[in-house]
């Protein structure tokens, strides 16, 4: 048998492969069917993993807006950013007061409802961020200096979500809206993170911010703890709620937590899942169906094949080849369209932040090439199988 | 009787069996010819009489079940598979009733196939299928496709593909038996003249008397067995 270390053992190999492929091009019914299904399950595939991710990110995104902080603490029930469950304001001196805190800062978030002058109504997300370091509002994009909000119930927005107050596209600001019948003005804009509520969020002083929403006995949702140099994070957590009583997690560790309250409170992955599933479903039976077809209709030829001297392994060769070759082509073709559809998706609010994470794109390929080699094999093994006698039968 | 060379190929006292659910049905009984090199042999006989397995077993695509399979002084029955299948790449040519040629491949390419999975590089294989397809008249189909010739045309393609490495032995399962009376004369022809070179061996299974007049011998079967194997003094004289 032909070697595959030989010069003419490679070029056999190399030769069978471009009959292969001609074989497989010269079938465009076949070829195009192999390449597009593949590409519409990868496609599939990586797309809804990418929304699937971007979505569960959203929950730990209000953790992640917050760079300044290594530490939040909070009531021992919260389980992610947007439970609200106010603690006492002793709370913030008591953890002060623990050692390998360097410093530590108050920050309130809570729902409120927000009434324009032009009379719309819109939810929004109140965040309360300390009023000396403003630790909490994020820099990025910031439109004027953090000192717009210094002023009495001035407020920051983000200016991503402008269009769910205003959706006439105005420049928000200089605009007033009322607030629990507090007159508020935004005065600059920055960007967050897109959060799980889909909210506008809106910054203010802590101050302001305890000041305007309803009375109730406790208005602190969180304190923000930076740690001394050459004290772990987590050892500084565990120690925080050994001497508070308080819960305190790390930023990772309150943004997973976040992350796993979609998880395992909401039916987004059964629903992603299922179309994952769907475009696995898809790439298999397309592939298989394809391949196994192609190569019953080519049997035949196989055979002849074979009679004429292609050994098994050069035929193995073959199909793999084909297989490879639809879907290196398919994956392009599904991984570009999603990576169209999240660049270009980024102009859409909804979608902002979404990414074809490198596991995607890996797992994807990865996936795509389990099922077209493995479709492949399976399709093949006829062929190994087959006599090449049968050529000569009718 | 114990056949040896000067002949291309032997088969000594072969048996054939088929598993046939818990029996086997024989289909060979004990056969043994040889072929000549230099001439062209036709196995006849009437559908089922054993002349395609006997064709199978001389080309060594199937096993015997019994006997020993020598061609060019080499054992079949004792070849690894690699190894047997190595020898039919270099050693044989083969022609089917239904030509197999890969329809999405020119004419050229099909039949360069026995040289490029031998290794030879792709533009030699072409250069050297192209000389063929030349002496066959096949010159300026090169670049058409299967679907694009006649049933004479397209068997022609299979010769070249046949011929193209220039194979001792060549084996031809009923060539003209999809083909019209004078497209089979003329595919005739051109395995007569193939047959013509002292170290070649032409093999023909065929019931198409219409062909039989170019046959240096003929080899009658019949159940089995070979029931008349001479020369074709008593047939028309050879074209």
């Amino acid at each position: 048998m032909v070697s595959l270390g030989t010069q003419s053992g490679q070029r056999s190999y190399l030769g069978m492969i471009g009959i292969a492929l001609k074989m497989l091009m010269g079938d465009p019914v076949k070829y195009f069917g192999l390449v597009f299904g593949i590409g519409f399950s990868t496609l599939l595939m990586s797309q809804q993993a990418s929304i699937f991710v971007g979505l569960l990110t959203w929950g730990a995104n209000p953790v992640l807006d917050v760079r300044q902080a290594q530490i939040w603490v909070m009531d021992p029930r919260v389980k992610q950013p947007d439970q609200g469950q106010p603690i006492s304001d002793q709370s913030l001196y008591r953890v002060r007061s623990v050692d390998g805190v360097a410093w530590a800062v108050p920050y309130a978030r809570s729902a409120a409802t927000v009434k324009t002058m032009q009379g719309n109504i819109a939810a929004v997300t109140l965040v309360g961020v300390d009023n000396q370091s403003m630790v909490g509002l994020p820099e990025e994009n910031l439109t004027n200096s953090m000192a717009a909000i210094r002023g009495r119930n001035a407020a920051i927005l983000d200016g991503n979500t402008t269009h769910l107050i205003w959706a006439d596209g105005r420049d928000p600001i200089g605009e007033a809206v009322e607030i629990n019948d507090n007159r508020i003005v935004v005065t600059g804009l920055t960007s967050s993170l897109t959060n799980f509520s889909g909210l506008p969020t809106l910054y203010m002083k802590y101050s302001d911010a305890i000041a305007i929403t309803p009375p109730e006995r406790n208005k602190l949702s969180f304190v923000l703890v930076e740690v001394k140099p050459g004290i772990e994070p987590e050892a500084l957590a565990k120690r925080i709620t050994e001497v508070t009583g308080l819960k305190a997690l790390t930023r990772q560790q309150f943004a997973a937590a976040g992350t796993q309250f979609i998880i395992e409170n909401t039916g987004i992955p059964i629903s992603f899942g299922a179309a994952i599933g769907l475009g696995i479903l898809v790439a298999v039976v397309i592939t298989a169906l394809t391949l196994a077809m192609f190569v019953a209709e080519n049997l035949k030829n196989f055979g002849a094949l074979k009679a004429i001297g292609v050994t098994n392994r050069q035929i193995l060769v073959m199909v793999l080849s084909q297989a490879l070759l639809v879907g290196f082509i398919g994956y392009g073709i599904g991984i570009g369209g999603t990576a169209a559809f999240l660049y270009f998706g980024q102009a859409d609010p909804s979608l902002r932040g979404f990414k074809a994470l490198g596991e995607i794109v890996g797992g994807s390929a990865l996936l795509v090439m389990v099922i077209v080699l493995g479709s492949a094999y399976v399709s093949v093994r006829k062929v190994l199988k087959l006599d090449p006698a049968i050529v000569f039968r009718g | 009787m114990t056949l040896v060379s000067p002949q291309a190929a032997v088969i000594d006292q072969v048996i054939k069996e088929f598993p046939s659910g818990n029996d086997v049905i024989r289909v060979l009984h004990g056969i043994s010819l040889g072929i000549d090199y230099g001439k062209m042999t036709m196995l006849v006989g009437p559908s089922g009489c054993g002349k395609t397995t006997v064709l199978s077993i001389l080309s060594g695509t199937l096993s015997a079940t019994f006997g020993t399979v020598t061609v060019m002084n080499e054992r079949l029955d004792r070849l690894k598979n690699d190894d047997l299948v190595r020898f039919r790449r270099r050693k044989i040519g083969f022609i089917f009733q239904q030509y197999n040629l890969i329809p999405t491949l020119n004419v050229a390419e099909n039949a360069a196939i026995p040289l490029i999975s031998d290794g030879v590089a792709w533009e030699d294989a072409l250069a050297q299928s192209g000389r063929m397809l030349d002496h066959l008249g096949l010159g300026p189909h090169k670049a058409k496709f299967p679907r694009q010739l006649s049933g004479g045309q397209q068997q022609r393609v299979a010769i070249a593909r046949a011929l193209s490495h220039n194979p001792a032995l060549v084996v031809c399962d009923e060539p003209t038996a999809a083909l019209d009376a004078a497209s089979g004369q003329a595919v005739m022809a051109l395995l007569d003249e193939a047959a013509d070179d002292p170290n070649r061996a032409v093999l023909v299974v065929t019931h198409d008397d219409r062909i039989f007049s170019f046959a240096d011998r003929i080899i009658r079967m019949e159940d089995g067995r070979v029931i008349d194997d001479g020369l074709t003094q008593s047939l028309p004289q050879k074209v």
